[in-house]
C-alpha cells in the first residue's frame, strides 16, 4: 500500500510558515506620580532590549530582536503594547518586572495581559480602562471634566 | 557524580609566549564568555576546573548536565585569551571523570 505524499518545493514550504507573535499589554507605573509621561516608544523598546541583553546575553537579544516592536504607547494612560515573536516571549515577560529605569525615568512595568492578537489585547485594554473609569468617574464633579476624563482614558489609536 | 559532565578542552593560542596560563584566568575567561552570550540569568552556572596542565594547555572542566550545551557553546565561541587570538577545542566529553591520558592527540 502506497501513501502518496506531495512534497512542495523548498521555497514554497518556507512561505507557508506562519510567524507567531505575542502582544504584551503593560502599564508603566512611575515612581513619582505625574499626570503625563514623556515617554516615546523607541525609548521603551531600547530599554527593554538593553535589559534583555543584560540578563539573557547576546543569545537572548538575538531571539527577541527579530519582530520586536512597541506597537502602542500612550503617555497619558501609561499603557503600552509590545509585540514580540512567540519564542522570545518568555525573555521579554520575565524581564519586565526587573526593569526599574525607563530612559531616565524611574518607573516599573505592570504586565496586564499577554495575547496572541492585537485585537484581543485591544479588547482587554478597553475593558481595563472602563474599570478605571468606573472607579474614578464618581470623584469628578462637573460634566465637562467627566467628558475630558473619558476622552483621555479611552483614547486608543492603534495605527502604528 | 552522574549529574555532571566532563569536558576535555585544549587551548590553541596564536602567540603562546605572551600569555599567563592559570586555572583562575581560564575559568574567568569562560565565565566571561558565558556572561556575554547568555547574560546574568542565563549564564550562571557552577564551573569547575578539575585538572589543568599549563604545559599541554589542556584542562578538564566539570559542568552540571543541564548546562553542558551552554558551556560548550561559550567555550567554542571564545576568540581571545588575554587579548591574544585563540580558540578552544573540545577533545572529549563524558559523564565520567576524564583524565589527560584518555585522549591521544
Amino acid at each position: 500500500m502506497y501513501i502518496s505524499v506531495s512534497i512542495a518545493p523548498r521555497s514554497l514550504r518556507c512561505n507557508m510558515v506562519r510567524i507567531k507573535n505575542r502582544y504584551i499589554a503593560v502599564q508603566i507605573v512611575p515612581y513619582a506620580t505625574k499626570q503625563t509621561l514623556h515617554l516615546k516608544d523607541h525609548i521603551l523598546a531600547k530599554c527593554i532590549l538593553q535589559n534583555v541583553e543584560k540578563h539573557y546575553g547576546v543569545y537572548g537579544l538575538g531571539v527577541v530582536e527579530q519582530g520586536f516592536r512597541v506597537k502602542y504607547c500612550n503617555e497619558r494612560t501609561k499603557i503600552a503594547v509590545i509585540r514580540c515573536v512567540h519564542r522570545g516571549q518568555r525573555f521579554v515577560s520575565s524581564m519586565l518586572p526587573l526593569i526599574t529605569l525607563i530612559g531616565d525615568l524611574r518607573a516599573k512595568f505592570r504586565t496586564l495581559y499577554i495575547g496572541a492578537t492585537i485585537i484581543q489585547c485591544n479588547k482587554f485594554i478597553i475593558k481595563h480602562q472602563k474599570q478605571f473609569l468606573d472607579r474614578f468617574m464618581g470623584q469628578v464633579e462637573s460634566a465637562k471634566e467627566r467628558q475630558d476624563l473619558f476622552k483621555r482614558v479611552m483614547e486608543l489609536d492603534m495605527d502604528r | 557524580m552522574t549529574d555532571s559532565q566532563y569536558l576535555d578542552v585544549k587551548l590553541k593560542l596564536r602567540d603562546t609566549e605572551s600569555v599567563v596560563l592559570t586555572p583562575g584566568y581560564l575559568s574567568g575567561c569562560i565565565l566571561n564568555s558565558l556572561d556575554n552570550l547568555f547574560g546574568e540569568i542565563g549564564g550562571r552556572t557552577s564551573l569547575d576546573i578539575v585538572k589543568f596542565s599549563a604545559a599541554d594547555r589542556r584542562l578538564i572542566l566539570r559542568v552540571p548536565q543541564e548546562f553542558v550545551e551552554r558551556a560548550r557553546i561559550a567555550v567554542t565561541l571564545i576568540g581571545h585569551y588575554q587579548e591574544v587570538p585563540c580558540h578552544f577545542q573540545v577533545l572529549k566529553t563524558s559523564n565520567k571523570q576524564l583524565d589527560f591520558d584518555d585522549v591521544g592527540l
